[in-house]
């Protein structure tokens, strides 16, 4: 097939994503500097006042500062975030190279366990998890390591798999060079592109779930500027505060969005098995 | 034959998994599962004699077999805050939420389908890039969000569907054999009823459906793009075949059949999501309990709920997985 | 198999009559970026011929023919004029007047016998479809039917009864391939192309298959287009070939005179690579050079990087255009393998 190289971004669509999504990441790491307000400090005599020149995105029921809560929010909404992409990152990569590495019944018992545990409703199941150690934003993130891990595992796995099957495997075989090394020289730097794309796309949904658990009441707890939580704590304010509501929706789908679009971004541009088109 | 008899293995594996996840969530994660199943306002006597009760000072594997036992039998516990066994709780409250899944389903199968067949077969075009940036950005929106948003917008405001609720103040008696509003209306031959408890879920069934949704279209355009490349589709357009019947006859129900494994597996999920969804329209059902649950921390009801929902995604993939083989048995052996 | 006898039929055709299907000076571009990747070809096939078409992969072959009927999505007619039994298509939405006589005059074999039945779709429910869609027999009618039936005996497909209610996977390739033909010539077509029909068969089905599609289309009467890479299999079956190379038709030559008489170097250094009875391993050659894939452009000719003859003019002027209607010609502007009377 002809395909001309291309460059990454290929249109104004993907472009803006990238700009959102720096901005986004800026955000989180200065998120508290950059607030104009305390995010935390409740002050009923400015409860529920519209956006205006000093309160940008208007103020909560308790009088707190929207504007600083989220950009304060960005910061935990992100970070839990990546440490749940980053923990399941470790476990189901480990789970799943040393799978592949044992094989034999070992490694079908893994992958049947990771088939059965990937099926369940991730949802669902970090609900139970986050609702049996107490709720917490800690407790929401354990949660999701704890339902998230079959992705990469199956991930992993496959790829091992895969070069383990490969020819000059079998020479560094001849060489005796162990096993330790071979992932380090093999498998990572080969898995690195899938698992980039992985990550990208997860950004996305489990932002989403972390937000989701928060609304519930099983992750981050209510004054917390968490954007799920955000959203739970102005549902009552809704008919006369709408922008509580809103702003913290709108954060979360465009970092959603954004990381989404990326993802997609990077699944044409580097993944040899997707749909190329003509 | 060897193929049900796998399918069926497998889910009775899995089934274990659940209940291995299950006794996971009420017997071990929890510090003191005890403490937890006794309530907040437990003095220490009360919290001794549950842990009795439990099996708590017995090994592990001990516990794992007793648990087995329990829910082999439909025991789950009693509620501490309906007071109720909390199976009789579930039963309850299961057929409004199957009921908003079920329509929720509709919506995405309606809709993802032919979408997905259609950005297929024009694979590049502009149509094909507009259905996937909305698609994308439907599986970036908040689910919770877009349903407080529907509700305060297009029920509040410009009042096309009802707030929330199942049903309206003036059918609050209705009552019906099977607890599924839709099928009970039908059945007594109330179409009033009947109209009312479908506005009821209309929105909260669009929200549930839009995550989903965007997922099936490009679920459905990946399998479907697959088999317009196939060399059948070439032959039957040199049979001199439409465009029309290509794509329905040909390519559709080749490429539904991977697609309609995942719609299976999104039952389950969706029944796992409506706990973001049913709260805010104020409707009973399995989400709201796990909901209640959670705030009253009655770990019992929160674990019933995984363990439905689990169910429920084993039966719907074990049935639509028979349902596609007995459709047609040689496309699984091709594998 | 097939006790008919077929006719006699004569490797030279009359000039004089109409070509079946007449090709002058046809460009095929891609819809993404307008690149030529198929230029100036001419050819003529006529009634009941039977006319190969080889070239390497990535010569165009199947981009030429699959344009040319109308059944590729990413390329179209960018210029020449085709005519069918004389009359002439538009090229303004040729690929919708090309369409219109797919499964009427024309049939069409694809390459692939494991991807190209319909896998959810009985066999049977494949041929009335066919029947239907030519002849308008309603799709469950007996006519319909008994048709079909007899088309998969006519093939040698043993049991066809049976067969019409199997699926396609319960068949060996080489009975798929079959089937696939049952189909093509259900619909009575004028001209069948058959797109590299045996490549994915094993050597001795794909011998089976060949006679099976030359034996049934002279009795029949019909004219066949076969494309091929293996140009030993198609000088064993073929009346005249075309050779593609870069997107070039560099000659046109009667099968007769492969071997026996001065043809076009590209061709004659294809044959010199087919190991023959009558060659010893020696005399084998290989060509020399990377091949040049399609749409090699109009400038000069594509083979001359490769060629042992190259002269500077081959790699400058045009080349020489065919007029021929049922013989041969050598697209070489030095003249080398050109008919003389």
């Amino acid at each position: 097939m002809l395909t001309t190289p291309r460059s990454y971004p290929k249109s104004w669509v993907e472009w803006t994503a990238i700009v959102i999504a720096a901005i986004i990441v800026l955000t989180a790491v200065f998120g508290g500097l950059l607030a104009p307000h305390d995010p935390l400090v409740i002050d009923f005599r400015a409860k529920l006042l519209p956006p205006s020149g000093t309160h940008w995105m208007g103020t909560d029921g308790a009088g707190r500062d929207v504007l600083s809560r989220l950009l304060t929010g960005a910061q935990l909404t992100l970070l839990s975030t990546l440490s749940v992409i980053a923990v399941v990152l470790v476990i189901g990569c480990t789970i799943g190279i040393f799978s592949a590495f044992v094989g034999g019944w070992v490694d079908n018992l893994l992958m049947r366990l990771a088939d059965i545990w990937l099926g369940f409703p991730p949802l669902i199941l970090a609900l139970g998890f986050a609702a049996a150690m107490g709720a917490s934003l800690q407790a929401a993130i354990w949660a999701l390591v704890f339902s998230w891990w079959p992705t990469y595992a199956r991930l992993s796995r496959m790829i091992t798999k895969d070069i383990l099957s490969a020819k000059y495997i079998a020479a560094a075989d001849t060489l005796g060079v162990p096993a330790w090394r071979k992932v380090v020289l093999y498998v990572l730097p080969n898995a690195f592109d899938v698992l980039i794309i992985q990550v990208t796309l997860d950004i996305a949904a489990v932002m989403l779930a972390i937000s989701g658990l928060s609304f519930i009441g099983v992750g981050a707890q209510i004054p917390t500027p968490e954007w799920g939580a955000m959203i739970a704590d102005g549902r009552d304010y809704v008919r006369n505060g709408w922008w509580i509501v809103i702003f913290p929706g709108l954060a979360i789908f465009f970092t959603a969005l954004s990381f989404n679009i990326i993802g997609d971004m990077l699944r044409r541009e580097l993944d040899p098995t997707s749909q190329r088109r003509a | 034959m060897t193929y049900i008899l796998q399918r069926i293995a497998f889910s009775l594996l899995s089934l274990f998994v659940l209940v291995l996840i299950s006794f996971l969530l009420s017997h071990i994660v929890p510090g003191d599962p005890a403490y937890v199943a006794a309530g907040p306002n437990a003095g220490a006597e009360k919290i001794a004699e549950i842990r009795a009760e439990m099996g708590l000072d017995k090994p592990v594997a001990t516990q794992f077999f007793i648990y087995l036992g329990d829910v082999l039998r439909g025991d789950f516990g009693t509620s501490w805050f309906t007071h109720q066994p909390i199976l009789q709780d579930i039963a309850q409250e299961l057929p409004p939420s199957l009921e908003l899944v079920l329509v929720a389903m509709v919506i995405n199968l309606v809709v993802s389908l032919p979408v997905g067949l259609l950005t297929a077969r024009f694979n590049g075009s502009r149509f094909d890039d507009l259905v996937r940036l909305v698609s994308i950005a439907g599986a970036g929106l908040p689910i919770f969000w877009t349903a407080i948003l529907l509700q305060q917008k297009v029920a509040a405001d410009w009042k096309l569907f009802p707030v929330a609720g199942r049903l309206s103040f003036e059918h609050r008696r209705f009552e019906g054999q099977t607890g599924f509003t839709l099928l009970d209306s039908l059945m007594q031959g109330r179409l009033d009823v009947f109209f009312d408890a479908l506005a009821h879920l209309m929105l909260p069934a669009f929200a549930l459906a839009l995550l989903f949704t965007a997922v099936g279209v490009r679920i459905t355009r990946t399998s479907m793009i697959s088999e317009f490349k196939k060399d059948y589709v070439t032959l039957a357009r040199a049979k001199g075949a439409s465009e029309g019947r290509v794509m329905f006859r040909h390519v559709f129900p080749n490429g539904a059949t991977p697609a309609l494994t995942v719609f299976g597996m999104q039952f389950g999920w969706m029944l796992g999501t409506t706990v973001l969804v049913e709260e805010i329209f104020g409707r009973p059902g399995i989400g709201r309990y796990a909901v209640k649950a959670v705030t009253q921390s009655d770990i019992h009801g929160v674990v019933a709920v995984v363990f439905v929902v689990g169910l429920f995604f084993l039966v719907a993939n074990l049935v639509v997985d028979l349902l596609l083989y007995a459709i047609n048995p040689r496309k699984h052996l091709e594998g | 198999m097939m006790t008919a006898p077929a006719p006699e039929m004569t490797t030279e055709t009359d000039p004089a009559m109409t070509p079946l299907l007449d090709l002058s000076d046809v460009t095929i571009a891609l819809r993404q970026n307008d690149r030529k990747m198929v230029t100036g070809v001419s050819l003529s096939v006529m009634p009941r011929e039977v006319f190969g078409i080889v070239g390497e992969s990535g010569s165009g072959k199947t981009l030429f023919t699959r344009t040319v009927f109308g059944l590729h999505e990413d390329t179209y007619l960018a210029g020449g004029t085709v005519r069918f039994n004389g009359r002439a298509l538009p090229l303004n939405g040729y690929r919708r007047a090309i369409k219109k006589m797919l499964g009427k005059e024309i049939g069409y074999i694809p390459q692939d016998p494991y991807s190209s039945l319909n896998p959810s779709m009985r066999v049977g429910r494949q041929l009335t479809e066919a029947l239907y869609l030519s002849k308008g027999y309603p799709m469950r009618s007996q006519k319909a039917q008994d048709a079909a039936v007899a088309l998969l005996a006519e093939v040698g497909i043993p049991e066809p009864e049976l067969a019409f209610r199997q699926y396609p996977d319960q068949f060996s390739g080489g009975m798929r391939q079959r089937i696939v033909i049952a189909i093509a010539l259900s619909q009575d077509p004028e001209l069948m192309i058959a797109d590299e029909p045996t490549t994915a068969l094993d050597a001795f089905t794909q011998r089976r298959i060949m006679d099976l599609i030359l034996e049934r289309s002279r009795t029949r009467g019909l004219a066949v287009l076969l494309i091929s890479h293996n140009l030993e299999l198609l000088r064993q079956s073929v009346d005249r070939l075309g050779v593609l190379y870069g997107g070039q038709l560099l000659n046109v030559a009667a099968t007769a005179d492969i071997g026996a008489r001065e043809i076009h170097p590209y061709t004659q250094a294809l044959f010199d690579c087919v190991p023959g009875r009558d060659k010893r391993l020696a005399d084998i050659a290989s060509i020399p050079g990377e091949p040049v894939g399609a749409g090699f452009g109009t400038t000069g000719c594509a083979f001359a990087g490769r060629c042992a003859f190259a002269q500077d003019i081959c790699r400058s002027a045009p080349l020489v255009t065919n007029t021929d209607r049922g013989t041969g010609f050598s697209a070489c502007v030095l003249g080398k393998g050109a008919r003389h009377g």
